[in-house]
């Protein structure tokens, strides 16, 4: 348990640490961003006067001592500049929940067929079904998965008469986003578990199995998928958080409103706050996800006591 | 004692002169044993045996010669010059692929041939600067972070810090803060990707670090850093080609990702990532689509190339594959 | 406990019999023969220790007879015969199940790694009670927990909760014991099962061994390079060199009056046997490359005393005794007589002396 209180407690110094470098480098950026087009049309004195407005003139410490005030209250602030003075809490909240449902369809998805696959390639290994996978895994790995977005959309549309655009009102327009995050997923669930299942297979334990009578698939439900698994629960709760940040690629391709390319655009337009919120929101799933990966694992692996693992991150 | 059986006696009429003493010569014993073991040579007939691997190896050493020469070879065209229909003198917009220009040209009339192999070749240049970089960067700070105990508190903080920070943003911003170019996005992909190398690097330097060899080397008093070169980075050659390898894939994607959210080479700059850009403000006009396609298959064929060459040498330099 | 006598033992009945067997395997694209032809003949309720260096094949020897030979190797010929089944015929995991566990089960070298980690050790040996014993939860957890009382491990119910990080090694080593004990076998297959052991663990498990194939009336084969293991619970020796088995006899045999150069060079390398203040003896040389055939006596080129036959012709079992046979040319009336090593002839006097006194 005290372990478990320093572990958050250094988390919460690491995201403090995190924020302010972003916020610094956030700094560095030129002022252009602030005034999108409008740029060039104004004049000196409108520039200043519209960042005194916004609070950028101020020292950049008080800057970031605001904000951090106003996070203590739980208050994210408001945007700057991508919905002026729209609090940041409210621009979020659609887009997440818009992320995380496309998100967590897929997740689903991925897991059931991606562990499918990989399981079958373990049980295969080296026969057709292995390679097969393999050039899957490898061609969803390598090759930027943008490509395979755009041949998507241009064909699937077509073949299959399906909406081009994510339309709110219309099921059948989840299908390809969906698709398309799934694709890069599978893959992924499917090489890892192939992998740690080769490598439990590999272990004197399975000998032991086989030499005592057990059939080759009683050994792989008993004994090598479960503690395949476990290494595998390590991840999971990192993932299944981190469907609301979206993907850039799949959002904009299919103009799905969520927080996919926010990111981007907040940065391009140097909206500070919402940057800092986006960036804080990440990194605190980032880190949340990873402890509760811990606790997911020592509770699967009884040789896993937290506490005693002395920062083998 | 003396009646001796023979149970199988199929060696009755044998020639008496046979029952005297043979030499006896030591190196004899000696040479029969299987000892004739050399690790490079056992890497590349694992490596030869994956007749895939060869063959993408062949092909991609092929592509990049090809994409070194084209510029010089008779007939090229060039990757930015605006060609003119001389009779009607208009710009050759989107013109088909055809026997003039081989995989037709773009929207404002450039030769789509010559525009992919300089774009392959610029993003193969990221690539290979990247993969540089990273293997420097990342096995030195790998290895003092595994090495040097003082050290590994200090570093893992920062990674800590850095590993939290969004690839995107870091990626963004420094694209921001300097202008678009070449140096600039290697610049800004060396700074995000040096981090895993480092982690693969230092997790298995922690692991070989404490094994006895080591252990006695120490005890002779032999220096740290020709600890760290002569007994710790031959067991990483394979971790470390592995990553190279794949930090060219992974740059190009990166490349594509930040040439498609606008914040990529200059558009006068042909890349990979522009040109699939390009191609994908066409793609829903059916006759244009080759120039998705086309850069989207060289693209594949790079990446592909460079992941399972990488994965397949990987597996070559692992001793245990080694039977 | 009474020790049973060779007689007694090669009178018993023949449980397992292996004739001419011929192993290979396929690596790096080359053919190696790890088993040349050996033939050895099982007798119920002994123990048997087969002898040899690393990668003489004893393991791969004793692993056919389970069916568990790795992906790349194959039986060529021969036959293992086993309750009038020929084991070497058996291709599909349908048939080998019905040997696996049931009627030939195995101990393995390291017990740290022969565990699955995250399963409870109970569980572990209940597995093996309710694959082969019919029965079922309570009842077969029962016996799970009796099983693991007879192997040794104090407070069986509270241990049979544990997970096998919370056992030290030789304790770790007598739940694997367990869990092929209570499979029921009649033949234990124990490969190399001290090795990774304290020493004092050592001689614990040996004993245990015996103790449980009273109790369980199990053939042992014990696999080994430790001559230390065998005196101490062989009845029978088998010597391996270079996938064949070189010479077999009773444990006073081989020990005392040892044939073949290969085991006197053996013997003569044991540290106990070593003179303080003289170099211990080691064997010159390599064992041979199994990739190449082999012409002749396997361990010709080590041996100081070979004979030109040696390099030319295979030598064939020569009967020594009923109970001894050795594979070496030195046996054939017309080979001129070479005198055994020093050590060896004080080996044998002293076997001389012990037979007196058993006599």
């Amino acid at each position: 348990m005290k372990y478990v209180l320093i572990r958050l407690l250094r988390s919460v110094l690491t995201l403090v640490i995190v924020v302010t470098v972003v916020f610094l480098l956030m700094r560095m950026m030129p002022i252009e961003g602030y005034f999108g087009a409008s740029f060039d049309k104004l004049d000196e004195a409108q520039k200043t006067a519209k960042l005194e407005n916004l609070g950028l003139l101020d020292p950049w410490y008080i800057q970031l001592k605001n904000f951090y005030n106003d996070l203590i209250k739980g208050d994210f602030g408001e945007s700057i500049t991508y919905r002026p003075k729209v609090a940041i809490t409210k621009i979020l909240g659609e887009k997440l929940i818009t992320s995380l449902r496309f998100g967590m369809a897929s997740l689903g998805i991925s897991l059931v067929v991606g562990l499918s696959l990989g399981v079958l390639m373990a049980r295969y290994k080296g026969k057709f079904w292995d390679k097969l996978g393999t050039c899957y895994v490898v061609g969803a790995n390598a090759v930027p998965v943008v490509i395979y977005y755009l041949l998507i959309q241009v064909f699937f549309t077509q073949i299959f008469n399906l909406p081009l655009l994510y339309d709110k009102t219309d099921p059948k327009s989840w299908i390809l986003p969906v698709f398309c995050l799934s694709l890069v997923n599978i893959a992924y669930y499917a090489m890892w578990i192939r992998r740690y299942m080769v490598d439990e297979l590999n272990k004197d334990y399975v000998r032991l199995a086989r030499a005592k009578g057990l059939k080759n698939k009683e050994i792989m439900i008993r004994h090598v998928m479960r503690n395949a698994f476990v290494p595998m629960a390590q991840y999971l709760p990192a993932s299944i958080l981190y469907t609301v940040s979206g993907s850039i690629y799949v959002e904009s391709l299919f103009s799905i409103p969520g927080t996919g390319g926010l990111l981007v655009t907040a940065i391009q337009r140097q909206d500070n706050t919402l940057v800092q919120a986006l960036v804080l929101l990440y990194s605190s799933i980032g880190i949340i996800g990873l402890m509760l990966g811990d606790i997911l694992m020592a509770t699967f692996d009884p040789r896993i006591k937290l506490g005693n693992e002395g920062g083998s991150r | 004692m003396t009646s001796k059986k023979i149970i199988n006696n199929m060696a009755d009429n044998i020639d008496p002169s046979l029952f005297e003493f043979a030499d006896y010569d030591q190196s004899k014993g000696e040479l029969t044993g299987y000892s004739n073991y050399s690790f490079w040579r056992s890497t590349v007939q694992v490596f030869m045996k994956n007749k895939v691997a060869v063959a993408l190896l062949v092909l991609i050493a092929c592509v990049v010669l090809f994409t070194l020469v084209q510029p010089y070879l008779p007939g090229q065209k060039s990757p930015t010059q605006i060609y003119n229909n001389p009779e009607t003198n208009l710009q050759f917009r989107n013109v088909q692929p055809n026997n003039e220009f081989w995989f037709g040209t773009n929207s404002i009339g450039q030769d789509l041939w010559a525009r992919i192999w300089s774009g392959t070749r610029t993003s193969l240049f990221i690539g290979v600067a990247v993969g540089l970089f990273e293997a420097v960067v990342g096995i030195t700070i790998g290895a003092l972070w595994g090495y040097v105990r003082k050290l590994d508190a200090i570093i893992t903080e920062i990674y800590n810090v850095w590993d939290n920070i969004p690839t995107t943003v870091v990626l963004i911003i420094l694209t921001y803060i300097m202008k678009p170019s070449i140096p600039t996005i290697i610049f800004a992909m060396c700074m995000t990707g040096w981090l895993q190398m480092a982690r693969f690097v230092r997790n298995l330097i922690i692991i070989i670090r404490d094994r006895e060899y080591n252990l006695a080397s120490r005890c002779l008093g032999t220096p740290t850093s020709r600890i760290i070169t002569k007994n710790l980075l031959p067991y990483l050659v394979s971790v470390i080609m592995l990553r190279m390898a794949l930090a060219i894939p992974a740059a190009i994607g990166n490349e594509v990702f930040l040439s498609y959210i606008g914040m990529g080479l200059p558009v006068d700059i042909p890349s990979l990532g522009n040109l699939i850009n390009e191609g994908r403000a066409l793609m829903m006009d059916p006759s244009q689509r080759y120039q998705l396609f086309f850069p989207a298959a060289v693209i594949s064929v790079v990446t592909i190339s460079f992941y399972v060459i990488g994965n397949v040498f990987a597996d070559s330099a692992d001793p245990r594959n080694h039977v | 406990m009474a020790q049973k006598t060779i007689e007694e033992i090669i009178n018993s009945e023949v449980i397992l019999s292996v004739e001419d067997l011929v192993i290979k395997f396929n690596l790096r694209g080359k053919e190696l023969t790890a088993i040349r032809g050996a033939s050895l003949d099982l007798h119920k309720g002994e123990s048997l220790a087969i002898v040899g260096e690393s990668g003489s094949g004893k393991s791969v020897f004793n692993k056919s007879f389970m069916g568990l030979l790795d992906a790349n190797g194959r039986i060529e010929s021969g036959s293992i015969i086993y309750k009038g089944q020929d084991l070497s015929k058996y291709k599909t995991e349908d048939e080998w199940i019905k040997i696996r566990g049931k009627e030939i089960a195995m101990v393995f070298q390291d017990p740290m790694t022969s565990l699955n980690p995250l399963k409870t050790v109970g569980k572990q040996v209940q597995e093996s009670i309710e694959l082969h014993q019919n029965l079922k939860g309570e009842e077969a957890k029962k016996l799970a927990i009796e099983i693991l009382n007879d192997v040794g491990i104090t407070e069986p119910e509270r241990r049979y909760k544990q997970y096998p990080h919370e056992f030290s090694g030789g304790m770790r080593q007598r739940v694997v014991i367990a869990i092929a004990v209570a499979c029921n076998p009649n033949i234990l297959i124990c490969d190399e099962p001290t090795t990774a052991l304290d020493v004092t663990i050592q001689a614990q498990i040996l004993q245990l061994l015996k103790n449980l194939q009273d109790k369980y009336d199990l053939t042992i084969i014990y696999i080994t390079h430790d001559l230390g293991v065998v005196a101490n619970v062989a009845d029978r020796i088998a010597v391996m060199y270079a996938g064949d088995i070189i010479e077999l006899g009773s444990s006073e045999e081989v020990f005392f009056d040892p044939k073949h150069p290969y085991t006197w060079a053996l013997l003569s390398s044991l540290p106990q046997l070593g003179i303080k203040g003289e170099a211990l003896y080691s064997i010159k040389g390599t064992p041979p490359n199994l990739f190449k055939e082999i012409k002749g006596d396997a361990f010709a080129p080590r041996n100081p005393h070979a004979l030109k036959i040696d390099f030319v012709e295979r030598p064939p079992y020569f009967e020594v005794s009923p109970t001894h046979k050795a594979r070496t040319w030195l046996l054939d009336s017309r080979s001129p007589k070479v005198e055994p090593p020093l050590l060896i002839k004080k080996m044998q006097e002293m076997g001389a002396k012990r037979g007196d006194i058993i006599d």
